[in-house]
């Protein structure tokens, strides 16, 4: 290994040609775990692009000192920048460019100054910095550049390599910093670009380029409290997390190193960041109140945020289960059958009890689910007339506000779920729900349970029958199809535009298919559907809208 | 006279936009390493045969800030007062792209930069707002005031043929509600604060426009409406039929969405806006 000192234009050049072709390699990885702002998967790429403007520009540098070179790369990150990452990093290379302006060569001084510039340029450049993403490893790494050079001012390899370590640290924190990134369990993607990025610089510096050609960029992993498993196993006392208190302080003439300073020994993971009106703090702390207390007297206090770790922590395992859609109002249906369930949860209900035709679900059953789901607000889809009454019993017994949509079928409670508005309040959203009921017609088949006579119609027990919106028995017979088709063509199929066929766990699903194609040749002009219900019970559900 | 600046996902007709004084900067398009400007590169109609015979799914980029120091540099030869009024900034890094360009502009000139929290024709309203009242004499502060109250009044709503693309493209923002339903539904999505809402679910296709109809239906005043699809202008047509009697045919704005937009809705897409009257 080889201890660089100082570094010519041509030497600045081909590092970054280096840093640029280990970025290429791992810009797919990049892609994969880009998340913020919006998970498009494009960050590796876009870093990756603007990088081949940086270096295009190089090349026509107009002399071979460091400030020309520098100062064409900016300009080629300028008019090639992609995407947010890719914008960002322009700014980094303007700073760059500062900070290396008017030099023949650079030393590690030299460069831990261009860093804390590039620093400078990517947060000034931004209207809303967000921490935990690029902004943030550039400044810790311009942070740790800065201390080295202080201690070896010369050796620029010896700086290089502490800016490398810090952006590696940087990267691994930005999920306690970002919580989007949190909840996908990853980095921040551009944080990570910018890090392979400078450890190919440090490699070349190095002379490493050789042994790259067989390697690639190591991912850096999160450092999420839950990487902390390998502790506990040893059955180490787990220590408290504390709260993460953030914060922003609008006010006049604040002095973001005196607020630093003052908040320094609070508490841990502290960022303060901003200017002489805005400051604003990250930090984890046991006591938020005693921060609180003390930038309430610098000014006025917006954005507060003070989250349990605690809660994120368990909030972190949950969410890999998971990651269901939040809303202010949960949706709690019953039904049973895996397909059914599995039909609600898609259409984005907080949660399923199980019950239905002759297995109703009990008020604590029902109470119990309206209270794990994690919403203040309910509305309950009881899918069954004889469970309606369960339903509206839970109303009284819990705190939160719960609003029973009358569905008496299961294609009831659909056409109710999909009618759901994400604006407007529990109330407004029940109304429409409950109108939504009108405009589907149910028809179940199942077995009678005993011989009857309804309505002039004889029914042996064991037979099939057809019932239409659970009330009015309008077939019957021995074959389970003929009676499907009956009560078919009772209940008006003529007027309805889609046909959903729900089978049940006693139908094979070739009789399912074979039925539902005999539907779409009986309605040429009707969207048919066939999906599996599991349900029990019912061989056939049939929604008509 | 105030210059108006605007990006190529606000949709604005080429020949409205030359009436009017408009400049458009294109966003990018990328299939693989092939990049093309938005409708300066690449037609609507060939970008649709790409998205259909493509290989690769393409991405879409903001342009680069110099591409703004250019525009606003040359512009400002010719004016002391600058607005562009960029694509919602919760979607699209193109709003901080110009205000970093802006930033970099060596020139006696005032540039603002509005983020319009819009897009489509929600976006495409603003903007010809803005710019009548440039043509009018307004100065800078006027019509970024002026555009501030336009902006909440502009209201958009699509019905997609398919989730698909949205699901591809990832800029799905809260419709990722939407995703994974078991049941073929028609999402009818709603582009409120900066980003993409679920607004609501229907059954099929023709429920979809009739969703449409209605929302236009609800507005008891309406300054300006536009209809816009890809490579549907049948679809276009009977649903501009339909609205006819509530706003005259010949006012409605019918335009094309943006490959770039395209490339996440999907090219079945229909898309009504309004802008709400006093």
């Amino acid at each position: 290994m080889k201890q660089v000192f100082s570094c010519s234009g041509q030497e600045l050049l081909d590092m970054m040609a280096v840093g640029s072709s280990w970025l290429e390699k791992s810009a797919p990885d990049i892609n994969a775990i880009n998340v913020f702002p919006v998970p498009d998967g494009d960050t590796g790429t876009n870093m990756l692009l603007t990088m081949r403007s940086v270096m295009e520009e190089a090349d026509r540098a107009s002399d071979d000192s460091v400030s020309a070179v520098a100062k064409a790369m900016a300009y080629g990150a300028l008019m090639g920048a992609r995407g947010n990452s890719g914008v960002i990093l322009s700014q980094i290379f303007r700073g760059l460019a500062k900070g290396l302006e008017g030099k023949e060569s650079f030393d590690g001084k030299d460069w831990a100054e261009a860093l804390v510039q590039a620093s400078h340029a990517a947060y000034q450049g931004l209207s809303q910095p967000v921490e935990g993403t690029i902004l943030t490893v550039i400044r810790d790494v311009s942070t740790s550049a800065e201390a080295a050079a202080q201690a070896n001012p010369a050796d620029l390899t010896c700086v290089a390599e502490a800016a490398v370590e810090a952006a590696k640290n940087s990267v691994a924190r930005t999920p306690l910093l970002l919580p989007v990134l949190r909840e996908a369990g990853v980095v921040d993607a551009g944080g990570q670009g910018l890090y392979v990025l400078l450890e190919g610089a440090l490699h070349y510096l190095r002379g490493e380029t050789e042994e790259m050609q067989y390697r690639k960029p190591q991912m850096v992993t999160a450092d999420l409290p839950l990487s902390s498993k390998a502790a506990q196993l040893v059955a180490e006392p787990e220590e408290p997390y504390g709260y993460c208190t953030n914060f922003l302080v609008e006010g006049q003439k604040l002095n973001p190193d005196k607020i630093r300073h003052r908040l320094e020994g609070k508490g841990q993971s502290l960022i303060v960041t901003g200017d002489d009106t805005n400051v604003r703090v990250h930090i984890h702390t046991y006591d938020p109140g005693a921060i609180l207390k003390y930038v309430i007297s610098l000014g006025t206090l917006h954005q507060i945020q003070i989250q349990n770790m605690d809660d994120q922590h368990v909030g972190f395992v949950e969410m890999q289960q998971e990651r269901l859609p939040t809303a202010d109002i949960a949706v709690v249906a019953v039904a049973s059958g895996s397909g059914l369930r599995e039909v609600f949860q898609s259409l984005g209900v907080a949660a399923v009890v199980p019950g239905g035709q002759t297995m109703n679900p009990s008020v604590r059953e029902v109470l119990q689910t309206v209270e794990s789901v994690p919403s203040q607000k309910v509305i309950l889809l009881p899918n069954n007339k004889n469970i309606i009454l369960t339903a509206s019993q839970v109303q009284p017994l819990t705190d939160k506000e719960v609003v029973v949509v009358p569905t008496k079928t299961i294609p009831q409670g659909i056409a109710a779920l999909l009618s759901f508005s994400y604006e407007g309040a529990l109330e407004e959203a029940a109304q429409a729900m409950e109108e939504a009921i009108a405009t589907v017609k149910t028809v179940e088949v199942t077995k009678a349970v005993r011989s009857t006579q309804i309505k002039g119609l004889k029914v042996r027990k064991g037979q099939a029958i057809g019932i239409v919106d659970d009330e009015d028995l309008v077939a019957a017979g021995d074959s389970i199809t003929d009676v499907l088709f009956e009560a078919l063509d009772k209940v008006g199929i003529e007027s309805v535009e889609v046909v959903t066929l729900y089978y049940g766990a006693d139908v094979e699903a070739a009789q399912a298919e074979e039925i539902i194609q005999e539907i779409g040749n009986k309605y040429p002009e009707k969207q048919v559907e066939l999906i599996r219900g599991g349900q029990p019970h019912y061989n056939y559900i049939v929604s008509l809208e | 006279m105030v210059k108006i600046v605007t990006d190529s996902l606000s949709d604005i007709p080429d020949q409205l936009a030359q009436e009017l004084g408009i400049s458009i900067v294109p966003l990018n398009v990328h299939f693989g390493t092939e990049t093309y400007r938005d409708r300066v590169d690449i037609s609507t109609d060939e970008f649709y045969r790409k998205l259909q015979t493509s290989e690769v799914f393409p991405t879409t980029s903001a342009p680069p800030p110099g591409v703004f120091v250019e525009l606003f540099t040359k512009l400002a030869k010719e004016t002391d007062e600058i607005l562009a009024i960029m694509t919602s900034s919760k979607i699209s890094a193109i709003c901080e792209s110009a205000l970093q360009g802006k930033d970099m502009v060596d020139a006696r000139c005032h540039i603002a930069v509005i983020d319009s929290l819009q897009i489509l024709a929600g976006q495409m309203f603003v903007v010809i707002v803005a710019a009548k009242a440039a043509r009018e004499g307004a100065n800078l502060e006027q019509i970024s005031d002026m555009v501030r109250k336009a902006i909440p009044k502009a209201h958009v709503r699509g019905a997609l043929a398919t989730l698909e693309y949205l699901k591809r493209g990832g800029r799905i923002g809260k419709a990722q509600a939407f995703l994974g339903s078991l049941l073929k539904v028609t999402p009818i999505l709603g582009f409120i604060d900066g980003e993409a809402h679920p607004i609501a679910r229907v059954r099929s296709w023709a429920q979809g426009t009739d969703f449409l109809v209605n929302f236009v239906k609800g507005f008891p005043k309406i300054e300006e409406l536009a209809i816009e699809d890809a490579t549907t202008p049948d679809e276009a047509e009977i649903l501009a039929e339909r609205l006819s009697d509530i706003f005259p045919k010949e006012r409605m704005h019918r335009t094309k969405f943006s490959p770039v937009l395209g490339a996440h809705l999907g090219p079945g897409a229909l898309i009504v806006s309004v802008l709400e009257g006093e």
